[in-house]
């Protein structure tokens, strides 16, 4: 964006001699008519100006600040509102930035002649102290508008104002806003803010954002090759779209230099993409696991073919929905343990639909394998069709609490955290399961009946009662994927449908009736997934994963991980 | 939630009610009225609403003292997402159920499934959604928007407000996206953009994985140039996009992602917070300042019986086109198809943001296009509209084959694909 | 000679002369209700019928096919939509050319569709097919070809049981994401439709869909009556020996994997046609066709008529899409519940299905005579 317009009606200078008195009592002056309030305006601002001026501080005082604030009022049109951001921009006062931020965020109200509120959670707050104004007028208030190309410009705003800033976080952000915009109008601040940092990370940062300035706008050519190498050092997508932007225009050996920086910072991306990709590949493949894992246990230890094993998963999602609407309305303050509420509740939520589903249908069934798809089919359709009427068709909003949602970069790689925390939870599911079913009693009776149902029952084994368990058991696990799901899909009734072909597949690639088979199934299938998508596209990609998967059962008809023993033949 | 149980209890009872009264016996007392949207299977979740907005809209009318002096009657019907069954229900609407009209059809194949069956038993179709063009049909009224009504003064917003100057085409793999893009790419070229700044992907229906696709398009934003994402990814598939979009950290100031299908209702079922400042081309929205429209949203408030439920463009585009209609009939006396065919051309009706939109010849719409920025609490927000209405394009002037193509369904042309360098209507003659 | 015999052996089920005698009346009658019957009286029967029963005997046709594979080999292929949905493809394809220059761009060769994707010319799986025995052709051998490749390579390696199901699934669901394609060339999801003219006739006349009606009428009878004289003969004894005991059957010496692919294709073929056949009376194909769903409503369609019994499917096909029609007109949010629950209460109810049912039902009648014959003997005694 063009910032070269700098103006500086006011010195800069810090004056902390400023009571609000008196900006009230200016403010009351001021606010007369438009014109006469532009006059006063001016008047106060000469005065404030004289009064600078003798008051030996170059920094805009409160007063001034407060005075452009206010002509957000009478801004009409984007572009106006742009030249008062421009104003403030100008007085690189950090009064300013609160009312910057609350720009941003659309939390600015304002009414002809002058009045400014920031409104947050239905108060009405000074634009710069961020104290609650008593008794504010809050009649016909209106919202100042922004769009994208405004929220750059108050970004570049607020980089200029908070790169003097206290938290060194917000230090960060602004010297690398910077160093993406490369806007020369704050290289003063710039050298200021570089002159006091004492975080030798941050420093670095700023002085990779004041290569980025010298880049496009000093004439010296060795500046410039300097400027060159420490973006090349920098090595990430940023530095690549400077790099490869200052080529377009660039000539001779400059332009050389920066064509073999560029090369070289590819170099360096294109193995981190590798990288990336395996990461994509194992988050898909977490997702799958997850959606196969619960059907591992219902068909895959069990023999039911499950098809309403993807409403359980639905069930989950949707209590997931439930609890946070009951916080929301309830108890806001527990937003953020909202999933962790929601895992028990969804697994007993589709354990019990499970157990109900057993009990009445199921139970009648074993043995008949065929004949399981259909009724549960049928189940499904119900479900599906239930939570239709009860929710309604349209998707359903499940938020992501704070440590579910951004992202971190690792090296050049960037990982987001509620992928992060799916693979995490899938692990430790598997981890639990194999727990279960390997070393408490009721594992052992689980393991009992599916291998030889006769021999189990004989020793005393209640075995309707362990397959009413069981079933329970591998439905409250698919309602448990359904919370972690919620957080990157959609909440709708069509949810199940969608993961039920898929994890079909992961369970018979990985071989029915093991739980290693489901898990190492699923990440092939997933980082295979991933590896196809870029040269094939995701469609072609998915497709050539089904054939491989019917040829594959071709050579090992039983799986990844076949069962061996004489159940198998059962 | 228990009110929704309740709401469709009511609904199911109404439902029961509509249909014993459906006899063809009373036929002489009602004009009826099809309503043809899927209540189940994958469309439902988009298309329920518009069924509902179509009785809420028989409802207010049947207030203001019916039509022709009798009662307008709503038949329900539902095709169940399954395009052969939409062509069925639209046989047995017309056929068994003498409807005089019908409102209906979400996606391009179910219109497409459904077109013989008008042509043949000569009834019309109103057609709310923003579709490909390409098409214009003498029983068919389309009132959503055709490209030009959205997707270029999109781009055309994007190039000049934003300076855009590198483009990334992403879109389900079906007809609407790939005729789109089809033209975008034909127009970006125009305006001079180069091959290699144009990225065009196309992923399945109900794409979910979506983590490649996002960091391919950050890796292309990254050449130095502004770069935005024109995005005709269909209903489903948005909400795990735009999750992934929100946690890659892709923000509207870097890569504004400028979308065609996703409206107030898609928005209703994700958090909007990182967002922010994307933007949606449409030619209404439910933050539209005006009198109609807050009258038009509170009743949809109070017939659903939902304070939270939104209101979008289809719906807005069946409010138009059933007004049209109910004027046409009006005008013409008569609910027969033919009459009213030719009297709908030039009927002009209030819009809900402000303006008259009147039906044109080729039985597309006049329509204002709006842009907006999608806010933190699920709106839009208008950042840019066209100074004055655009008249909808059945037949695209960016396509080699069908620049020449116009339609005119006014007597004596009568023809919906005429071909003006070689002045004959082609394909198939026009219906009788 | 070897006709009459074939015949013969085809007719020997009582079930099997009811149903070609009911599907013969059906075919005449239906015609004689529409044209002959003015509209009013009660017992005309409504244009818009016709298609609608023209559809429910297509189906009826697909689900026959799934019985013999199902019903009297035990694969129960959950892919046999893929089979009907290529036999409709390859029609869909013949009728798209027959549109000719009738299309909205008036290109002689090429599809609307592909003229405004640019196409500049026919894709090479295209040619042919303006010719309807090539089309008629191809409505077989496709199918058959898929179901021989797929079955020669399943049943080759005993792939069996759940997991063939699973892969059929797999099947028909890459073959969905494949049509899906807008760069396959076939129209990508909205598929081919707009439909002119089938040999000469006009698909939207009357007469052309009670044409079209009445062939799939006699088609059904064909087909019931060689699958049940298939079924009949020798080989359909050891077809039914492979389901009851495969590794049985292969020590006394047979080859199962040839008894199942011989099955296969057979039904692979017949569900070509009936998919042929449902495309000009519904004027669409596309690639929800294929989807894993509709393959398991065949299924479900098969059971709740009663698997292995030939006449049960079909009648399980007409009631369960003539419930769907009458449901998603009258009560369209109730549908779902109501097929589910017909899902859940013929597996626990009627494993057999109706017609099981009713076999049961003269089973126990004829057990109770017995019983009582034997009790007066006794008596007598």
């Amino acid at each position: 964006m063009t910032h070269e317009i700098v103006h500086r009606p006011y010195p800069r200078g810090r004056n902390r001699n400023s009571p609000r008195t008196r900006a009230v009592a200016i403010e009351g002056r001021c606010g007369e008519g438009r014109r006469v309030q532009a006059l006063m305006a001016a008047f106060c601002a000469f005065l404030v100006f004289l009064f600078l001026m003798f008051a030996n501080a170059a920094h805009a005082d409160e007063a001034s600040v407060r005075a452009i604030i206010s002509k957000f009022a009478d801004a009409e049109g984007f572009s106006q509102v742009e030249k008062v951001i421009d104003e403030l921009a100008a007085t690189g006062d950090p009064l300013a930035v609160r009312t910057l931020n609350a720009l941003n965020d659309g939390k600015l109200q304002v009414k002809r002649g002058g009045t400014v509120y920031i409104e947050e959670n239905g108060k009405f707050l000074d634009p710069i102290t961020g104290e609650p104004v008593d008794g504010a007028d809050t009649s016909g208030l209106d919202k100042v508008k922004i769009k994208n190309s405004l929220r750059r410009t108050i970004s570049a705003a607020l980089s200029g104002m908070t790169l003097m800033a206290k938290d060194p976080a917000i230090r960060s952000q602004a010297a690398s806003t910077i160093f993406d915009s490369s806007d020369a109008s704050q290289l003063e601040a710039l050298e200021k803010a570089l002159a006091a940092e004492t975080v030798p990370s941050i420093r670095e940062q700023m002085e990779e954002a004041k290569a980025s300035i010298q880049l496009f706008n000093s004439n010296d050519p060795a500046e410039v090759s300097t400027a060159l190498g420490t973006i090349k050092a920098r090595g990430n997508r940023a530095a690549l779209a400077l790099l490869s932007k200052y080529a377009a225009s660039a000539d001779g050996e400059l332009k050389e230099q920066a064509d073999a920086a560029i090369s070289s910072v590819e170099e360096t991306l294109s193995m981190w993409e590798a990288g990336q990709n395996v990461w994509y590949g194992i988050s898909l493949g977490s997702v799958l696991f997850l959606a196969a894992i619960g059907l591992a246990i219902t068909f895959g230890v069990m023999g039911v073919i499950n098809m309403a094993h993807g409403e359980m998963v639905m069930l989950g999602a949707y209590t997931t929905f439930v609890v946070q609407e009951l916080i929301r309305t309830s108890a806001p303050g527990l937003f953020e343990y909202s999933l962790l509420i929601a895992l028990p509740m969804a697994f007993l939520v589709a354990g019990g639909v499970g157990l109900l589903m057993e009990r009445s249908i199921i139970r009648f069934l074993y043995g008949r394998p065929l004949e399981t798809l259909l009724a549960t089919w049928g189940v499904s359709l119900i479900l599906q069709q239930a939570v239709r009427t009860i929710f309604g068709p349209t998707n359903r909003e499940v938020g992501n609490p704070d440590w579910m949602s951004g992202a971190f970069t690792l090296g050049e790689m960037s990982l987001t955290w509620n992928r992060v925390w799916i693979v995490c939870f899938s692990l430790a599911m598997f981890v639990a399961l194999q727990f279960v079913l390997k070393k408490t009693y009721f594992g052992l009776q689980m393991r009992a009946v599916t291998q030889n149902r006769r021999m189990a029952s004989s020793m005393a084994i209640r075995t309707p009662w362990v397959d009413a368990m069981t079933f329970a058991l591998g439905s409250g696990i698919a309602g448990l994927a359904g919370v972690a799901l919620s957080q990157i899909d959609n909440v709708s009734p069509n949810l199940g449908q969608s993961y039920i072909i898929d994890s079909f597949m992961v369970v018979v690639f990985g071989g029915v009736g093991n739980l290693w088979g489901t898990l190492i199934g699923a990440f092939t299938l997933g980082i295979a997934n991933k590896f196809l998508e870029p040269y094939a596209g995701a469609v072609l990609g998915k497709i050539l994963v089904l054939v491989f998967i019917i040829l594959f059962i071709q050579r090992r008809p039983r799986g990844l991980f076949a069962q061996k023993g004489r159940a198998v033949e059962a | 939630m228990f009110t929704k149980a309740k709401s469709s209890m009511a609904a199911f009872a109404t439902l029961l009610a509509v249909s014993s009264a459906s006899v063809p016996a009373n036929a002489e007392d009602t004009i009826k009225v099809g309503i043809l949207h899927s209540l189940s299977g994958t469309m439902a979740i988009s298309e329920t609403t518009l069924k509902d907005a179509m009785l809420m809209l028989i409802d207010e009318q049947n207030k203001k003292g019916g039509l022709l002096g009798k009662q307008l009657e709503a038949v329900v019907v539902d095709p169940a997402s399954d395009w052969p069954l939409f062509a069925e229900k639209a046989r047995e609407l017309i056929s068994a159920d003498q409807v005089s009209a019908v409102f209906g059809c979400w996606t391009s194949v179910s219109r497409k499934s459904v077109l013989p069956v008008f042509k043949e038993l000569n009834s019309l179709l109103f057609y709310p959604v923003q579709y490909e063009g390409e098409e214009s049909e003498r029983n068919v009224f389309y009132t959503g928007a055709a490209p030009n009504q959205q997707a270029i003064p999109a781009v055309d917003y994007l190039m000049n407000e934003e300076g855009v100057e590198r483009w990334v085409l992403a879109g389900t793999d079906y007809v609407y996206p790939r005729t789109t893009n089809k033209i975008l790419e034909a127009y970006l070229k125009a305006k001079g953009v180069a091959e290699e700044d144009i990225m065009i992907n196309y992923t399945p229906f109900g794409h979910s994985d979506w983590q490649t696709i996002v960091s391919d398009i950050k890796a292309f934003g990254s050449a130095g140039k502004k770069t935005a994402v024109v995005s005709t990814i269909n209903g489903d598939a948005n909400v795990p996009f735009y999750k992934e979009l929100g946690n890659q950290g892709i923000k509207a100031e870097d890569i504004p992602v400028v979308a065609f299908s996703v409206g107030e209702e898609e928005l209703a079922g994700l958090d909007t917070g990182p967002l922010v400042g994307h933007l949606a081309a449409w030619n209404y929205f439910q933050s539209a300042d005006t009198e109609a429209n807050a009258e038009f949203i509170k009743t949809w408030k109070a017939y659903i019986g939902d304070e939270k439920r939104v209101t979008n463009d289809p719906m807005e585009a069946h409010y138009i086109g059933f007004n049209m209609w109910v004027k046409a009939v009006e005008k013409a006396g008569t609910t027969d198809p033919d009459a009213v065919i030719d009297a709908i051309v030039g009927v002009s009706v209030p819009n809900l943001t402000g303006g008259y939109s009147a039906m044109m010849p080729n039985h597309h719409i006049t329509k204002p296009v709006l842009i907006g920025e999608i806010q933190a609490d699920g709106q839009f927000e208008t950042v840019w509209e066209t100074s004055g209405l655009v008249v909808g394009d059945a037949w695209s002037d960016y396509l080699p084959d069908s620049k020449d193509l116009i339609s005119d369904w006014r007597k004596p042309m009568n023809c919906g694909n005429f071909n003006t360098a070689s002045g004959k209507c082609l394909g198939s003659t026009p219906a009788n | 000679m070897i006709f009459g015999h074939f015949l013969k052996q085809g007719l020997a089920s009582r079930y099997v002369q009811v149903a070609v005698l009911i599907l013969l009346a059906v075919a005449v009658m239906v015609p004689v209700l529409n044209l002959a019957v003015p509209p009013g009286n009660p017992f005309h029967l409504p244009d818009h019928w016709v298609p609608l029963l023209g559809k429910y005997l297509c189906y009826a046709m697909l689900a026959l096919a799934l019985d013999l594979v199902w019903g009297f080999c035990g694969i129960l292929s959950l892919g046999h939509a893929a089979f009907f949905a290529l036999g409709g493809y390859a029609m869909g394809m013949y009728l798209m050319r027959q549109i000719g220059s009738r299309g909205v761009y008036g290109n002689p060769v090429l599809p609307d569709f592909m003229v405004f994707l640019n196409y500049k010319e026919l894709p090479w799986f295209w040619y042919g097919f303006d010719n309807f025995w090539f089309a008629a052709l191809m409505v077989v051998a496709v199918p058959s070809l898929l179901a021989f490749v797929f079955g020669w390579l399943a049943f080759r390696s005993r792939v069996a049981g759940v997991y063939l199901s699973i892969i059929t699934q797999a099947m028909t669901y890459a073959l969905l994401l494949a049509f899906f394609r807008n760069d396959m060339g076939f129209g990508g999801n909205n598929g081919l439709t707009d439909f002119k003219e089938i040999i000469g006739f006009d698909v939207s006349a009357g007469s052309t869909r009670l044409g079209l009606f009445v062939a799939t009428a006699l088609f059904l009878i064909a087909s019931l009556v060689i699958i049940s004289s298939v079924v009949a003969s020798k080989y359909g004894k050891i077809l039914v020996a492979v389901r009851d005991a495969e590794p049985r059957t292969r020590f006394i010496g047979y080859r199962p994997e040839n008894v199942k692919l011989f099955a296969f294709v057979l039904s692979a073929a017949i569900a070509g046609i009936a998919g042929a056949l449902y495309v000009p009376q519904v004027g669409i194909i596309n690639p929800g066709e294929f989807a894993p769903a509709n393959s398991i409503e065949v299924v479900v369609w098969t059971a709740v008529g009663g698997r292995g019994t030939l006449v049960g499917p079909i009648l399980g096909a007409i009631l369960v899409n003539a419930g769907k029609s009458w449901f998603t007109g009258v009560l369209p949010e109730f549908w779902l519940f109501a097929l589910g629950g017909l899902f859940i209460f013929v597996t626990l109810f009627l494993p057999k299905g109706i017609l099981g049912l009713i076999g049961q039902v003269k089973a126990s009648a004829r057990a109770r005579r017995e019983k009582r014959a034997a009790e007066q003997q006794v008596l007598a005694e």
